[in-house]
């Protein structure tokens, strides 16, 4: 194929590329700053979109993270009959510590559990009007972490078991129940972020049309000239990447200021609990991959109705 | 193969409608330079489409360019169509961009780099007149220079193959020879130039081969020139 191209050089395929997609990223971004408002709008929307599902992910996050540091401390208690005495208590404790599955035991004897009661229930002056010490001595054992339940409720039957032990006692019923309802809530984030990706790419999609529609003879033309469909195309999918990107910045901005106002209440709450828990923003590796899905869905989003709009515009 | 167009029994039909063009045989050489005149609707416009591959004949082969048509895959033909100057009656120009850029666009869309686009872009503005316009918008030029601007992209690749469309249908007769005379420019610098037209006196100005179609058929019939279509219809009545 002779081809008149006298004196010029085609850069290599790398540069060209880099400096062809380099041109349609400022380009684009020059469109959009020529209408900010409208570019603004679209780009709110879509961060509002995706922000709903990230809140959502954060409630679910710190729930599941409020219950996990209560695992942490998950503890069984033996409460020891009155016969047994301190010494044979201290060295039930150091038996039980040395079982399989148990990662720690703390011997509390009946003194100390008094003082500490006295100490934090606010209950002390009622506690000297008793004759006797009515608290028993404790051995508080905890179990190895990563435990299966059935294995953490096999220790629980085995050292209700042992003569010394009164009754022994794990109460981690309500924690299955959270953790039930997290995996509901989990699936129902799936589930929301899902729908709210779809209305994403409507929205980007959407927009990207009305824009092709603005420009259908300028479409025309680059087609005339025998611009390839690559090249008509790269200018709406950069559009879809800003609003993408955009979206995806706004989003992280609407769930961090979310979170600073729901700090205080939800701190404040955690201290009636006695916990100085507070609230988790997105983290920065979670921020980054919410703007990452924002890109990725408005670029999507841009092919989609690019290919199907471009293929229909034929010069005539 | 000193053919550089090549029609061989081509015809062109739209879908489930007439033959706008039937039968079509004819070649032109590399090098030279063709009027193609005809009524309205014989199907001169369908057979620059037909070289520019912006459709597919029904029937026949064509080639251009050492290309047959009919063998271009579609992924092809964008590739195909910049090796094509083409220029139009409404100019096409894209009129949110300068006239620089609107020049520069076939040499963005081949990925030269920007000191080769701004040099050539210029050379091409240069050549047809237009050198101190290049920040302008195309509106604020005269049609003249619109279609001036729609030659300096077409040759801004250095084509072989320039087509024209009606380039002269919105201008002047004194802007429409000075277009004229610049296709004859290129076409002296060995550019072969295939336009279509209406207007008689600057054929006669500017005498070609002329590829005359009635009907989608080549005749040996030459256009008439609305002076003298009175005198034919006079000469009826009488």
């Amino acid at each position: 194929m002779a081809f008149v191209e006298a004196g010029l050089d085609r850069p290599r395929w790398f540069a060209r590329w880099a400096k062809e997609h380099l041109r349609v990223l400022l380009f684009s971004l020059g469109k959009i700053a020529r209408a900010p408002l409208a570019a603004g709008l679209t780009a709110l929307v879509i961060g509002i979109a995706l922000a709903l599902p990230a809140g959502l992910f954060v409630g679910v996050r710190n729930l599941s993270t409020i219950g996990y540091s209560w695992q942490e401390s998950l503890q069984l208690s033996l409460f020891l009959k009155d016969s047994v005495s301190a010494e044979r208590g201290l060295a039930l404790a150091r038996e039980i510590g040395a079982e399989k599955g148990v990662a720690r035991t703390n011997y509390i004897s009946r003194e100390q559990s008094l003082a500490e009661f006295r100490q934090l229930s606010g209950f002390g002056e009622a506690l000297d009007l008793l004759q006797d010490n009515p608290l028993p001595a404790v051995i508080a054992v905890t179990p190895e972490r990563q435990q299966t339940q059935a294995a953490v409720e096999a220790l629980v039957e085995r050292l209700s078991q042992q003569p010394e032990v009164e009754l022994a006692k794990l109460d981690q019923q309500w924690l299955e129940r959270l953790y039930a309802i997290l995996a509901i809530a989990e699936r129902a984030v799936s589930i929301v972020a899902l729908l709210l990706g779809l209305a994403v790419m409507v929205i980007i999609g959407n927009t990207i049309r009305l824009d092709i529609e603005a420009r259908r003879e300028e479409i025309e033309v680059m087609k005339l000239i025998g611009a390839p469909g690559s090249f008509v195309r790269r200018p709406f999918l950069y559009s879809g990447f800003w609003f993408g990107l955009g979206g995806g910045v706004l989003a992280w901005m609407l769930v961090g200021v979310g979170t600073s106002m729901l700090d205080a209440p939800s701190a404040e709450l955690a201290a009636l609990y006695g916990s100085d828990y507070r609230i988790a923003s997105l983290s920065f590796v979670d921020g980054l991959s919410l703007i990452a899905s924002g890109i990725v869905l408005g670029w999507a989003g841009a092919f989609v109705t690019v290919t199907r709009r471009l293929a229909q515009i034929e010069p005539k | 193969m000193t053919d550089l167009i090549h029609f061989d029994h081509v015809s062109y039909r739209y879908p489930g409608g007439n033959d706008v063009l039937a039968d079509v045989s004819f070649a032109v050489a590399q090098g030279e330079m063709c009027y193609i005149t005809g009524p309205s609707g014989a199907g001169k416009t369908t057979l620059l489409r037909l070289i520019a591959s912006l459709c597919r004949a029904s029937r026949g082969q064509l080639l251009v360019m050492g290309q047959n048509l009919s063998a271009l895959k579609s992924r092809q033909v964008p590739a195909f169509r910049q090796r094509i100057g083409m220029v139009f009656q409404n100019f096409n120009l894209l009129y949110d961009r300068t006239v620089f850029d609107n020049v520069a666009l076939p040499l963005v869309i081949r990925g030269y780099a920007y000191d080769d686009i701004g040099r050539r872009v210029r050379a091409a503005l240069d050549s047809v007149g237009l050198l101190g316009k290049e920040k302008v918008l195309p509106l604020t030029l005269s049609g003249g220079e619109q279609q001036r601007v729609g030659i300096a992209r077409a040759i801004v690749t250095k084509p072989a193959l320039i087509l024209a469309d009606e380039p002269t249908g919105n201008l002047d007769p004194e802007m429409a020879l000075d277009v004229m005379r610049g296709f004859k420019r290129f076409n002296d610098a060995g550019v072969t130039v295939l336009i279509a037209t209406h207007a008689i006196d600057l054929i006669e100005a500017l005498p070609h081969r002329i590829i005359h179609l009635e009907h989608g058929h080549i005749t040996d019939k030459r256009p008439t020139a609305a002076s003298r279509l009175k005198e034919v219809v006079a000469d009826g009545v009488r």
